[in-house]
């Protein structure tokens, strides 16, 4: 039987479509949970694998095949879209403001528990692209400095000041809503 | 240089080599394993002796597995998925 793309498609769809919920999930990441948004890169990225099938070896990991299409479709929009600017400068000042509160508040992290996951989400999702990307990169893709810095066309020092500042924003954020909630006193 | 953070925290004067300021500026690079051997033996000794940033270390440590574990949350979405399968059908149409 010749190998067309006829006959291919039900493949596919077997393969990849199940991974359809975990890739949405990882753009909601990159993108700060931006619905619509997400939904298209995982739309642009399906496109794509659908569109090099052929290349995919049957037998790999499909699941991280497709998440690194989705990976380099999301940094190539971002990469683009990094011209207009960001606020980093203004974070510098709002985490020094926050410092390292929860540990000194909360040195067994005790709160941490009692924090959800999806609040620590919704941190993740409310930090500026500039230091969500590298989070996400990092954090959530298991991706190394390096690794970062070449996918993101920064310096290595840029990637380590960024993930430093983020991760004591998120601090600073769940902070705030461990007080608000009443864990801390 | 003493750490200007410091708050009665027996602990919280420099160590032989490395003072915790500098201890804890490199906590994210030693907990991510991205720390040249050197200075990861450096950070060992600080901690070794230190009893405020071991603590400090820990909690670190804890959050980076917090974050972690939130992963790429799976998010189900049936009208994404009709809307893929019929783009890859008119494509492979």
């Amino acid at each position: 039987m010749p190998d067309t793309p006829d006959s291919r498609l039900p493949e596919f769809e077997r393969e990849a479509l199940p991974h359809l919920d975990a890739l949405l999930g990882l753009a909601l990441r990159f993108t700060g949970g931006d619905e619509a948004r997400s939904e298209d890169l995982v739309q642009e990225a399906f496109l794509k694998a659908w569109r090099s099938w052929k290349s995919f070896e049957a037998g790999t990991n499909c699941r991280a095949w497709l998440m690194t299409i989705l990976r380099n479709t999301f940094i190539n929009q971002f990469r683009r879209g990094r011209s207009r600017g960001s606020d980093v400068e203004f974070d510098e000042i709002a985490e020094r403001a926050t410092d390292d509160d929860l540990f000194h508040a909360d040195p067994e992290g005790l709160v941490l528990d009692r924090i959800v996951g999806e609040e620590i989400a919704r941190a993740i999702e409310e930090l500026p692209d500039e230091f969500r990307v590298p989070v996400v990169l990092a954090d959530i893709e298991g991706l190394g400095y390096q690794e970062i810095a070449e996918t993101l066309e920064i310096p290595v020092g840029t990637v380590k000041s960024r993930l430093f500042r983020a991760r004591r924003r998120l601090q600073g954020r769940l902070y705030r809503h461990a007080v608000e909630m009443g864990y801390l006193g | 240089m003493s750490d200007k953070r410091g708050s009665g925290g027996g602990g919280r004067k420099p160590t032989d080599e490395t003072t915790c300021e500098e201890a804890l500026a490199l906590v994210y690079e030693y907990l991510d394993g991205e720390l040249e051997p050197e200075r990861t033996d450096i950070v060992r000794r600080h901690l070794a002796q230190c009893r405020c940033c071991y603590p400090h270390f820990d909690f670190e440590r804890m959050f980076l597995d917090y974050v972690r574990d939130v992963g790429g949350t799976p998010r189900s979405s049936p009208e994404l998925r009709d809307r893929i399968r019929r783009i890859l059908e008119r494509e492979s149409g």
